[in-house]
């Protein structure tokens, strides 16, 4: 009997052991910590302890040729638009402005890999600038860059350690759904570097159909061509591919449709480019493109300004010749026999100059399609952020207060520093057709006549507007 | 002979004493002694049989004895409230066998012993089998330098001969429980069963057993036949820091009942939060059952073993992360939800199920038929990271080393940035690990982690047959047959989804499809994932093995003839190897081997004694198959080379003296292993030029020599003051420059010839180990101490380092900044720091009417020294020029990753016996 007894409790406290089991719940706590970091890092902006500023100003921080420290309290807030997950990406994010109708977009230069799964596409993240460096990725590739470090060099900077990324990078909860910025080819500029965009109607060239997006030559990216019909022709713009995507061996698609991708420059900064996410951001099995056919359309104004004469004020009729500052006007100019208009700040000795250039009205009103068409051209520019030109529409303008019209800034490739002098560029077919009414088109020219950066030239020529 | 001598119930020379007096020309073919007990009281009533039962004695009144033998033979001696004791005895000895009280202290004292080796029991292994530990081979043994090399050495990972596990034979009832994967034996599989695994028999070197001629390491055999368990129940309960922190113990044995039935059972759990690793926590239960029925002639025992049981695993760590951390810290682990979890869990549940069969078909004639299955699951856990970075807070790039070796040159904040972070944090983010996966959810994606399961699901049926002839006065012979059948399934199946909801089952490194018959396949928990195969595998041996014995000679001569077959089957259709499907040829194996062995008795106290063996062994299928994961290619098939049998060529020669004051043993050994094969994986740098790849090595035609000398002494000083000392001096090198290829799914196969291996040192513990200590015994008080010295412990030298490849540019021409000299000094391999570990035991036992209780501590490496037991170099920096560039750093990223020896540890236990 009392061995029984022993042997029964000797069998209970052998199994009295608390045996650690697999039950592994979801973990709680995810994500608490950087929520109060986030929440302290809101409650200093709604104090006043820190400024939230826009994408847009926190590059204008951004000094040519040089790498420089947030030493302010600065925070900026924007939406994870690229993604490492299949390797194009590398150590780097774009952060844009919105997730509908971008403005700006930032790179950042972060020592992660793998950070899609951190830094999620569509999410809001906020960054805690100050003691953060702004400048190029790499020096002089114009993509304006927040990094960590100071490069050895001292003109681009370096990544921002994983550590220090977790310090000032706040991920808010939220993830939106990124709607991409629909685009022409011909449109895409330099304010676009960063931000996810679509393109319709896009094909890959037919010479480069079905070869791999890398060449297996390539040792780090691979330069394609797409093309996208625009109007009466087409228009080419380059997809670039890292040799470390994960699907750089894959098949460029054959057919035709829309492409979304980032923005992006060539590694030394020559040309714009389009960068994928995945190559699911091309899945182009379309048919092709259809053309406009010229036949179809009515010429409404076509100017070449080839009745110039050398060097003298503009003066066509129907057209707006307008100093908003200073006493500048755009001129008439031949060279070579080809005649077109400029605006040039040069030796005017005058502090601001400002002038517009306004287009005859283009009655829209009957037409189902309308384009206008024009090209520019720049020289001697030396600081495209201040001596700009801008192309701007209007529905209002009475034909002769400029000032008293809406204008409505258009989406155009202007020519900048890396261009070629004089080089005429064409803006592609702009599509006015959402317009109604008769519309006006104005050039309007910021530079100085006394700081010599800013007196570069810009030339317009060739304005074609169409309607059917 | 006497070290030969098997012993079935007794553990140790401390319930055995037994003094050899002269040889004596007179009455050959008896022996006589005196049977006593440990207070020297005469014992009168001792049943005195022999193994087939023919033979029967009694001690007489004044405990006499005198006893009929024809040969050696293993001797019972019987005595109800004492041990049951067995000796190998010879004609015409003169015995003083001590028997001693059941119950008592000794056996106390003996089994406190055996519960500190068993926490070594289930040393664990990682993918490329660094760590070995033979250690519960030993524990048994009567021989003073085998004792030490077991209690003593062996948290050193010390290997007596500097030989692995796979060369003994570890056998429950006959059959060989050695796993045909790697010929090693799973310890864990028993573990935890300590009270009713004590019956064992053992055999030493070279010395075949009755059932197999077997390795050169020798063999154990534990007997769990219900009937040998004395009547009673034992109840122990342990406390420990080393593996488990709990442990508790329960075992009854009904003794052999009137009817002829005997029950034993057992049943034990042990447990812990963590070892002394941080987060490798244990949880292991043991169930045993075992049955017999005798009648007439014939014996028949069923026995069930079972013993499911989890650990967590510990890492491996470069010296710049023990520098920061100690040598408890264990990257494998991180905080979930306020609990430690360990990525890396060794899962293990393989019950055995065998039935035994005794037949003393004539006094002259026994015949014992086993058969046994086993069959279960074994599964080592590990993160998976196809979308992820690398979750180990030791991973190379989150260590200030990284920082210190930037191309752009050191960037000092950022070494004392991560520097701070990992002595702060260092571990496992769990927490990251799930925000990865559900950020993934959010955009549709597959997992960024998840958490797998390497399986290996193995059914083995074994079976053998052995007879023992007497052939007359003088021989014996054995003749046995053996089969083993073995099916094992081998895939990676997901356990925990980390909160991802679907896995992509392709390579993400590379692309490539793991499976190409279901491409992009989403997997989820339970799903099998990278790879999936089969091995069938079977090995039949045959031998005849003869013991005899003359009065000044005795001896044994035994030839085996085995053949093995393997084969792999592949269920998946890897993308990179079209020939990854479906069975591979059948790989088929022979050898006989032979051993031979010879005692000459010089006179009573001087025994010379010699062994010789020649064995073929079929490789094991771990080293059969190059990458068995992803093809079928067999080891050296890409190479062109043939897959061979290893040949092992061994001899000892060993000098005993036994006295009543001194017993000690002097040995010299030499042995050679010739076609041997070692494949390793691991991820390079610097092969081939610049690339970086996941690779598997495969070194074939590895030669090994071992020679060395093994000393044991111990001398009763005085009658409660033992004074022992043992040593081992060897030398294990690699005896030639074997070829060495790489493959790989993204380079296919690369010969890189000759590796410089001939005349390194093998990695295989300290080769070099001395112990001196003492044991005082008085009153039911134990207390002893030893010091035990190592020195000459190398590291496991990365081949691919010792190559053409080393100093080849990516044109194929030398670098043209090589140093010879400096080459050589990177090369050189590394010899640890000599270090003194102290140990300590101190136990008391009572009795408590007709029950005993007993304490018992013991504290290991009582000075708390820190010491390498082991490591390897990481072949992540595979050329000249990378491996220059890392040495001549501030701090290693790729340095070797050492194991560390524990600090102090203690191990209280407590018992109960009625």
């Amino acid at each position: 009997m009392k061995k029984t007894t022993i042997l029964t409790l000797a069998l209970v406290i052998s199994f009295l052991g608390c045996q650690q089991k697999d039950l592994f719940e979801i973990p709680s706590e995810i994500g608490n910590e950087e929520n109060v970091q986030l929440n302290q890092l809101l409650s200093d902006i709604e104090n006043g302890n820190k400024s939230l500023i826009s994408i847009k100003q926190a590059k204008d921080y951004f000094v040519s040729g040089s790498v420089n420290t947030f030493s302010s309290d600065l925070v900026i807030k924007g939406y994870v638009v690229s993604s490492d997950a299949s390797g194009n990406f590398y150590k780097e994010l774009f952060l844009q402005d919105s997730s509908t109708n971008p403005t700006s977009s930032i790179h950042l230069m972060i020592d992660q890999v793998d950070s899609y799964n951190m830094f999620n596409f569509g999410r809001e993240v906020y960054i805690d600038l100050k003691g953060l460096f702004i400048g190029e990725s790499r020096s002089g590739n114009g993509v304006i860059s927040v990094g960590g470090q100071i490069a050895e060099d001292g003109d681009e900077v370096d990544a921002i350690r994983e550590l220090d990324v977790q310090e000032h990078f706040f991920r808010s909860p939220n993830t939106e759904e990124i709607i991409p910025l629909p685009v022409n080819f011909s449109a895409i500029n330099s304010s676009h570097i960063g931000i996810y965009v679509s393109v319709n109607d896009v094909s890959i060239i037919d010479s480069e159909k079905g070869k791999p997006f890398v060449d297996p030559y390539d040792l780090y990216d691979t330069q394609r061509t797409m093309e996208a019909c625009e109007g009466f022709g087409k228009v080419s713009f380059i997809l670039e591919t890292s040799s470390f995507a994960s699907y750089s061996d894959s098949p460029l698609p054959s057919g035709t449709g829309t492409v979304a991708g980032i923005v992006n420059k060539t590694y030394n900064g020559s040309n714009l480019v389009l960068s994928l996410n995945s190559a699911s951001d091309a899945e182009l099995n379309g048919d092709d493109c259809d053309l406009l056919n010229i036949d179809d359309f009515e010429v409404v104004l076509s100017e070449g300004f080839d009745n110039s004469q050398d060097n003298t004020n503009l003066d066509y009729s129907g057209w707006v010749n307008f100093a908003e500052q200073g006493t500048e006007l755009w001129t008439e100019q031949v060279f070579r026999g080809n005649g077109y208009t400029e605006f040039s700040a040069y030796r005017t000795f005058e502090d601001v100059n400002i002038g517009w250039l306004v287009t005859p009205g283009f009655d829209l009103t009957g037409s189902t399609n309308s384009f206008i068409n024009f090209k520019l051209a720049q020289h001697h520019l030396e600081d495209d952020q201040n001596n700009t030109l801008e192309v701007f529409i209007s529905n209002d303008f009475d034909g002769s207060n400029v000032l008293a019209a809406t204008w409505n800034k258009l989406s155009v490739q202007i020519p900048n520093m890396s261009n070629s002098w004089y080089a005429f560029q064409d803006s592609g077919l702009i599509d006015v057709s959402s317009y109604e009414g008769t519309i006006h088109i104005g050039f309007k020219y910021v530079g100085s006549g006394t700081n010599t950066s800013l007196d570069g030239g810009y030339f317009v020529d060739d304005i074609l507007f169409l309607k059917k | 002979m006497f070290l030969n001598k098997s012993n079935k119930t007794s553990k140790n020379f401390l319930l055995i004493i037994i003094f050899c007096f002269s040889l004596l020309s007179y009455s050959q073919n008896f022996v006589e002694g005196i049977t006593i007990d440990d207070k020297g009281n005469l014992l009168s009533g001792v049943l005195i049989e022999n193994q087939l039962g023919s033979e029967k004695g009694i001690s007489d009144k004044s405990g006499k004895f005198t006893f009929y033998l024809e040969t050696s033979e293993l001797i019972s001696f019987t005595l109800d409230g004492y041990s049951k004791i067995v000796l190998q005895v010879f004609p015409e000895s003169k015995l003083e066998v001590v028997l001693t009280e059941t119950k008592s202290q000794e056996e106390s004292f003996q089994d406190s012993l055996l519960s500190v080796i068993n926490l070594s029991d289930d040393q664990f292994s990682d993918e490329n089998d660094v760590l070995d530990n033979i250690s519960g081979l030993l524990q048994s043994t009567e021989d003073v330098f085998l004792r030490t090399a077991a209690y003593e050495f062996s948290s050193s990972f010390f290997r007596v001969r500097g030989l692995d596990s796979e060369n003994a034979t570890v056998m429950i009832n006959g059959l060989p429980m050695n796993k045909m994967y790697n010929g090693r034996p799973q310890w864990s599989n028993w573990g935890g069963l300590n009270d009713v695994l004590r019956n064992r028999e053992l055999t030493q070197g070279m010395v075949p057993s009755d059932y197999t001629i077997g390795g050169i390491l020798g063999s154990t055999n534990i007997s769990t036949r219900a009937s040998e368990y004395s009547k009673g129940g034992r109840l122990t309960i342990s406390s420990s820091n080393r593996s488990y922190n709990y442990r508790a113990l329960a075992s009854y044995g009904t003794g052999l009942l009137p009817n002829g039935w005997s029950a034993a059972i057992a049943m034990g759990n042990r447990w812990g939060a963590s070892g002394f690793q941080d987060g490798t926590f244990y949880d292991a239960q043991s169930f045993f059952v075992s049955l017999e029925k005798q009648w007439s002639n014939h014996a028949l025992n069923a026995t069930i073993i079972a013993t499911p049981n989890r650990r967590g695993k510990s890492s491996p760590n470069t010296q710049e992360v023990y520098d920061l951390k100690g040598i408890k810290y264990n990257e494998y682990w991180g905080s979930q939800n306020g609990k430690v979890r360990n990525s890396r869990v060794k899962r293990l549940v393989e019950p055995i199920v065998m039935f035994n069969h005794k037949w003393n078909i004539s006094p002259s004639m026994m015949l014992k038929t086993n058969i046994g299955v086993q069959f279960g699951e074994l599964g080592n856990s590990r993160l998976d990271y196809p979308g992820g970075a690398n979750p180990s807070g030791a991973y190379y790039q989150k260590l200030p080393s990284y920082f210190l070796t930037q191309d752009s040159g050191p960037d000092y904040e950022g070494a004392y940035r991560s520097e701070q972070e990992f002595i702060k944090n260092g571990q496992l983010s769990w927490n990251r690990i799930y925000d990865a996966n559900i950020n993934n959810n959010i955009n549709g994606l597959s997992s960024a982690y998840v958490l797998y399961e390497d399986r290996s699901d193995d059914t083995q049926i074994s079976a053998n047959t052995m007879l023992r002839t007497q052939i007359n006065d003088n021989i014996s012979v054995f003749t046995s047959l053996q089969r083993r059948v073995l099916n094992s399934r081998n895939f990676a199946q997901i356990i925990d989804m980390l909160g991802s909801s679907g896995y992509v089952n392709v390579d993400s490194y590379d692309g490539f499809q793991y499976d190409l018959n279901n491409p992009n396949k989403i997997s989820r928990i339970g799903d099998k994932i990278r790879y999936n195969y089969e091995f069938d595998a079977t090995t039949s041996e045959a031998s005849v093995l003869s013991r005899f014995n003359y009065p000044k000679f005795s001896g044994y001569l035994g030839a085996g003839f085995s053949s093995t077959f393997y084969q792999r089957n592949g269920l998946y259709l890897h993308e990179a190897y079209p020939g990854s499907f479906g069975k591979s040829k059948k790989l088929s194996f022979s050898g006989v081997n032979l051993k031979a062995g010879l005692t000459y008795k010089i006179t009573g106290r001087h025994v010379l004694q010699g062994n010789v063996s020649n064995l073929n062994r079929a490789p094991s299928l771990r080293n059969s198959f190059s990458n068995s994961r992803e093809t079928n290619f067999v080891v050296g098939e890409q190479a062109g080379l043939k897959l061979k049998n290893e040949r092992i060529v061994s001899g000892d020669l060993n000098y005993f003296y036994r006295s009543p004051m001194l017993n000690a043993r002097f040995s010299v050994f030499q042995t050679s292993i010739e076609d041997a094969n070692e494949i390793s994986f691991f991820f390079a740098e610097g092969i081939g030029g610049d690339n970086s790849s996941f690779v598997q090595e495969i070194m074939q035609g590895i030669s090994k020599k071992y020679q060395g000398l093994e000393v044991g002494i111990e001398g009763q000083i005085l009658p409660s003051l033992k004074l022992k000392g043992a040593a081992s001096v060897g030398e294990y090198i690699y005896g030639n420059n074997p070829n060495v290829y790489l493959t790989s799914d993204d380079f296919g196969y690369l010969d890189f010839g000759e590796a410089k291996m001939k005349n390194l040192k093998i990695a295989t513990g300290a080769q070099h180990a001395y112990s001196f200590g003492f044991e005082f015994r008085e009153n039911y008080w134990w207390f002893g101490m030893t010091s035990n010295y190592f020195e000459n412990t190398y590291l496991d030298v990365s081949p691919i380092n010792r190559t053409q490849n080393f100093l080849i540019d990516r044109d194929g021409l030398p670098f043209n900044d090589y140093d010879v000299d400096l080459a050589r000094s990177l090369l050189e391999q590394e010899k640890f720091d000599p270090y003194f570990v102290v140990n300590m035991i101190l136990g008391k036992s009572w009795r408590v009417g007709s029950n005993y209780v007993g304490v018992f501590l013991s504290v290991n490496n009582l000075l708390g020294e820190e010491y390498k037991t082991g490591g390897f170099e990481q072949s992540r920096n595979a050329n000249y020029r990378e491996l220059r560039d890392e040495v001549q750093a501030e701090r290693r990223r790729f340095g070797p990753k050492y194991w560390y020896g524990r600090g102090t540890t203690y191990f209280l236990n407590t018992y109960f016996r009625f």
